[in-house]
């Protein structure tokens, strides 16, 4: 085996470009694989592990209690296919007044949801109790809050706040509680949930078999059956949990996992090309190592391990270089995940770690096998008189053709190089079509996600929120009511439009969980413009909401549900747009409808659309002039996301497109050692360093234009298969203005980058040759 | 420099007609490569029409000297001049535009390239001036027919004898009319009739005034064709001598 590592040791020294090259490249594969396994593993990883470790509730149902029995529901327990259940624990919907929610960070007014539970713990949704201690007696409460920074203790944790209820004694908060299934907003105790007046019962179960809705589905079919009709008035999966928080980091994985795929078939097409070219090039040293004793098996292994080193070298390099830049981009696609109340942790598995680091060395080990093989066939004497192998193809034909082309002929010479060596120029071609079409696709991703970013912008066309002051926040209040707000923002200098926009909080009838309206009241040029589907909503009862919205909600558009107030007022609405993105407890509506929900609601907040070229800051002085209790604060027209998918898009195209330029540079390395006896009689005979590199870049110019041309339908078709996959996993809906981003102009540009990425790999060898030495060369053989 | 003169030979062309009408000037030529040394003080003139064939054993840098007169490589010191230009004052582009001008090459291996047919391997030294496709072509046919290779125009290196790719090499070398023909080892890949056929062309060349400097092991060819012999060992001229052609 010593004789084979020797061997290979000093073919990789011999090839130092090209062994560069190969390192390279599986660097750059490897890195991308890592950030998006990464993905893949911190989208399913930690909610599995965590719901695994607190046993998770699979479903969440809630009985009405006038229909079903305490006891009832305690049979349940036993039915087939339960694994563990807890409950039933009543369950109350109290009205969070404003007063308290102002002074509890995370707490919104209006409905919460209280269940009556003895512990924390249990066999099924064990509680993450950070802060205080369990509500054992009366007019205690625990709520259900994320284990942020500051929560637990300081002075805004809610920690000893009082929640005063009318009619009610107040309740004290004693604890903070995470859960991961969200079976609550707060707890009591079971004997403090009675004087709440509950009107049903929480059951949590875990089923032997729940990996699907199906599975899920005959659970509850399995633990309901038997009961009144109607008595089940709601239930929720942890799928929906999951798919929730896999939500917005699955917006990025379908992108990563292509461009990981794009990379590796590079790395493959590549390594292929390098190893043939050693082949090809290294018949001579085939034939001598063959000629001192070497077995076919020894000279395959010494060209394997020759690709093995830098491959090696390069993976790991890759997964240390993705272990590195991972852990950012994970940080910023998983800001503020959670489950239920459990904040995600994102940390990336060590198996993805492995599979890159052994994965793509084995890959790239299978590329370099079919042309190792070549070596294993090859004759000892025919390899050490051929030399190199024999040129092919059509390259004397074509030649003989181009040199009537009235092109200049050091251009003519160029395009007709390649055909002497068709199977290294149809791997270039390979390796140029696969950097265009991850041009292409990262173009048309970029400019679909730009026009989403630009329509997700939160404040729409909105240059400034103008925020009513509250004295509560060391604020001024302003002198203006609500409505004298909207018309004095509007009379001022520069002002196109107003919106006012305030929120209330109401409940879907027959769903526990609360859902938020967005009212908007005139300024509609200054809403966003991100509606994906249906229309705006259009005057009272009728309503916008994010696809995610209707997954969680099973509602489609055009259905009409009921909502609730928090004083009991009831308004019949219909879901008639579908916007982009939102979150999956929001709505937007009318103001009308905001106010048929509860009259005293008052806007909050005003989007200003300001006229072209006006100054956000003289704004700003003449708002506070005008009433020194509005506080105008400029927007951001950023949208993280968008800005996140193609800032990581842009970084791994251009990674890519260097890699395939890596491509074509092999080969102009290859053919100018090959050709180095041609290109020294062109120079004899006057062929100037300009006309050396003209002809070789033109030798690859012309095979990246016929990458180009393949290239590009590639890149769209991945662009169509990826968009949709996004959509669904990231719960968005793109409308079909955002996907026409294919123009002709964009086009030709993006079949031109063929050349470019050609000219960009064939440039710097080719100066090479141009400047190379070739006096020796000519007086050899 | 150490020049041995032999006496009993025929005369050349006197040393003031060589200044006069001098096409190569080479004087004190060094070359290097690391530790060593490939030529190590060399002065050499050529006049015009003149045949010079530079004879020494393997290693003694008379490929290295033809290169440095071609402008293939640069001394690490002294100077070549070629038809009055001074070739260290020109950098790579200016060194090419010299070959394509004043210089044509002949090779022991010829140097074609494979993919293209004789004609268009001929064509190629006149296309890459700019001359129209045609034009070249016509003239490569002139030289192909010169060189009695015209009927194998269309015919690829592959498929030529070893004769006649040298042929073909020298028609490519003449395409420009060059000051200097140049030729290594011309005959040396060739069998005895081919290279005679050489030979003949050569001094068929030489008798039109075509200035010709040959290098080679072949005593045969230096005194066939040239009318002076250099003699070099070590990197030095040892000796020179003017030669009266055999028939």
């Amino acid at each position: 085996m010593s004789a084979v590592w020797r061997a290979s040791r000093a073919a990789v020294r011999r090839r130092r470009l090209q062994t560069s090259v190969i390192a390279a490249v599986v660097l750059v594969s490897s890195t991308a694989l890592v950030v998006a396994l990464g993905l893949l593993d911190v989208a399913s990883g930690p909610f599995d592990r965590l719901f695994g470790q607190v046993h998770g509730a699979h479903v969440v149902a809630t009985f009405d209690a006038t229909k079903v029995s305490g006891a009832e529901l305690e049979r349940t327990v036993k039915r087939p296919g339960v694994r563990a259940a807890a409950g039933p624990f009543s369950q109350a919907v109290i009205d969070m007044p404003e007063s308290a929610a102002s002074q509890m960070p995370g707490m919104a007014p209006g409905p919460l949801t209280v269940v009556g539970r003895p512990d924390p713990g249990g066999d099924v949704d064990r509680l993450d109790l950070f802060a205080g201690h369990w509500a054992t007696g009366p007019g205690q409460i625990v709520l259900a809050l994320p284990d942020a920074p500051g929560m637990g203790n300081g002075p805004h944790s809610p920690l000893g706040k009082r929640i005063r209820l009318s009619g009610q004694r107040p309740l004290t908060v004693v604890g903070l509680a995470s859960s991961v299934s969200g079976t609550a907003q707060a707890w009591v105790s079971p004997q403090q949930i009675t004087a709440l007046h509950p009107t049903t019962y929480q059951m949590l179960y875990r089923f032997d078999r729940a990996a699907t809705a199906r599975e899920i589905s005959e659970g509850l079919s399995a633990v309901s059956a038997g009961l009144p009709f109607g008595s089940l008035v709601a239930h929720q999966s942890y799928l929906t949990l999951k798919a929730q928080v896999a939500a917005s980091p699955n917006a990025y994985v379908p992108f990563l996992l292509a461009f990981g795929i794009l990379g590796l078939l590079v790395a493959v097409l590549i390594v292929g090309n390098v190893v043939s070219g050693a082949v090809v090039s290294g018949f001579r040293h085939i034939g001598v190592l063959k000629s001192l004793g070497f077995t076919p098996r020894q000279v395959v292994a010494v060209y394997l391990v020759m690709v093995c080193v830098p491959a090696t070298a390069g993976a790991l390099a890759g997964t240390a270089l993705g272990g590195v830049l991972a852990p950012p981009l994970l940080h910023q696609v998983f800001q503020g995940a959670q489950l239920g109340t459990a904040t995600v942790h994102p940390t990336i598995s060590s198996w993805a770690y492995v599979t890159a680091a052994l994965g793509m060395p084995l890959t790239v080990l299978l590329a370099a096998l079919i042309p190792a093989l070549r070596a294993h066939r090859l004759s000892a004497a025919r390899a050490i008189s051929a030399g190199s192998a024999p040129h092919g193809g059509r390259g004397p034909a074509v030649q003989r053709w181009l040199s009537g082309v009235r092109l200049p002929r050091p251009v003519t010479l160029g395009l007709g190089l390649p055909f002497a060596r068709p199977g290294r120029a149809l791997l270039t071609v390979a390796s140029v079509v696969l950097g265009v079409a991850t041009v292409t696709f990262a173009t048309g991703l970029s400019a679909t996600m730009v026009a989403y970013g630009r329509a997700e912008q939160d404040y729409g066309t909105a240059q400034s929120t103008v925020w009513r002051g509250q004295p509560r926040f060391d604020q001024t209040a302003p002198r203006h009511n609500d409505a004298a707000t909207q018309n004095l923002l509007r009379s001022l200098p520069h002002v196109a439009d107003v919106a006012a926009v305030g929120f209330i909080n109401v409940r879907i009838l027959g769903r526990s969980e609360g859902v938020a309206i967005e009212g908007v009241r005139g300024g509609r040029s200054a809403l966003p413009d991100n509606l994906a589907r249906g229309r705006w909503m259009s005057g009272p009862g009728e309503v916008v909401a994010s696809g995610r919205f209707l997954a969680k909600q099973g509602l489609r558009l055009g259905d009409s549900f009921t909502l609730t107030g928090a004083d009991g007022r009831q308004e019949r609405v219909t879901l008639v747009g579908e916007i982009l993105a939102g979150p999956e407890d929001w709505m937007r509506a009318d103001w009308s409808t905001v106010t048929a929900l509860a009259p005293e609601a008052q806007a909050n907040q005003y989007w200003v659309h300001l006229t072209r070229g006006a100054d956000f800051n003289a704004y700003k002085k003449a708002v506070q002039a005008a009433d020194p209790g509005l506080y105008p604060t400029k927007n951001t027209m950023l949208n993280t996301d968008a800005v996140t998918v193609i800032s990581s898009a842009s970084a791994l195209t251009l990674m890519l497109t260097l890699v395939a330029a890596m491509g074509v540079f092999n080969t102009v390395v290859l053919n100018t050692r090959e050709r180095r006896r041609d290109l020294g009689m062109l120079k004899s005979i006057g062929m100037t360093p300009r006309q050396v590199t003209v002809m070789m870049v033109a030798s690859m110019a012309g095979l990246g234009l016929v990458g180009g041309i393949l290239g590009l339908p590639l890149g769209v078709a991945a662009y169509h298969v990826v968009i949709p996959i996004t959509e669904h996993a990231a719960q968005l809906t793109f409308p079909a203005r955002m996907l026409d981003v294919w123009h002709p102009g964009l086009m030709t540009l993006l079949v031109l980058a063929g050349v470019v990425i050609a000219a960009l790999g064939a440039v710097l060898p080719a100066r090479a040759a141009a400047r190379q030495t070739i006096a020796r060369v000519l007086h050899t053989e | 420099m150490t020049t041995e003169d032999i006496s009993g030979t025929a005369p050349g062309p006197g040393p003031a007609a060589v200044h006069e009408q001098g096409v190569v000037r080479v004087s004190g030529l060094r070359k290097e490569y690391g530790d060593t040394v490939a030529l190590n003080g060399v002065s050499l003139e050529i006049g015009a029409g003149e045949a010079v064939a530079v004879m020494g054993p393997s290693g003694c840098g008379k490929s290295t000297l033809l290169n440095m007169i071609a402008g293939l490589d640069r001394p690490s010191a002294g100077q070549v001049c070629v038809h009055g230009e001074d070739l260290g004052a020109m950098n790579e582009t200016g060194l090419a535009l010299f070959r394509r001008r004043r210089i044509g090459m002949i090779f022991q291996f010829f140097n074609l390239i494979d993919d293209l047919p004789t004609i268009d391997n001929v064509a190629l030294a006149a296309q890459l001036t700019g001359t129209p496709t045609r034009q070249a072509r016509r003239r490569a046919l002139e030289l192909l027919d010169e060189l009695g290779i015209a009927d194998r125009r269309n015919v690829y290196p592959a498929a030529l004898s070893g004769g006649e790719r040298q042929r073909a090499a020298v028609a490519r070398a003449l395409m420009n009319r060059p000051a200097l023909l140049l030729a290594d080892e011309p005959t040396g890949a060739l069998d005895s009739h081919a290279g005679e056929q050489v030979m003949d062309l050569l001094i068929d060349l030489n008798e039109l005034g075509q200035t010709l400097l040959l290098v080679t092991h072949d005593q045969t060819l230096a005194t066939r064709c040239a009318g002076r012999l250099v003699l070099m060992a070590d990197g030095r001229i040892t000796g020179e001598r003017a030669l009266e052609r055999s028939a």
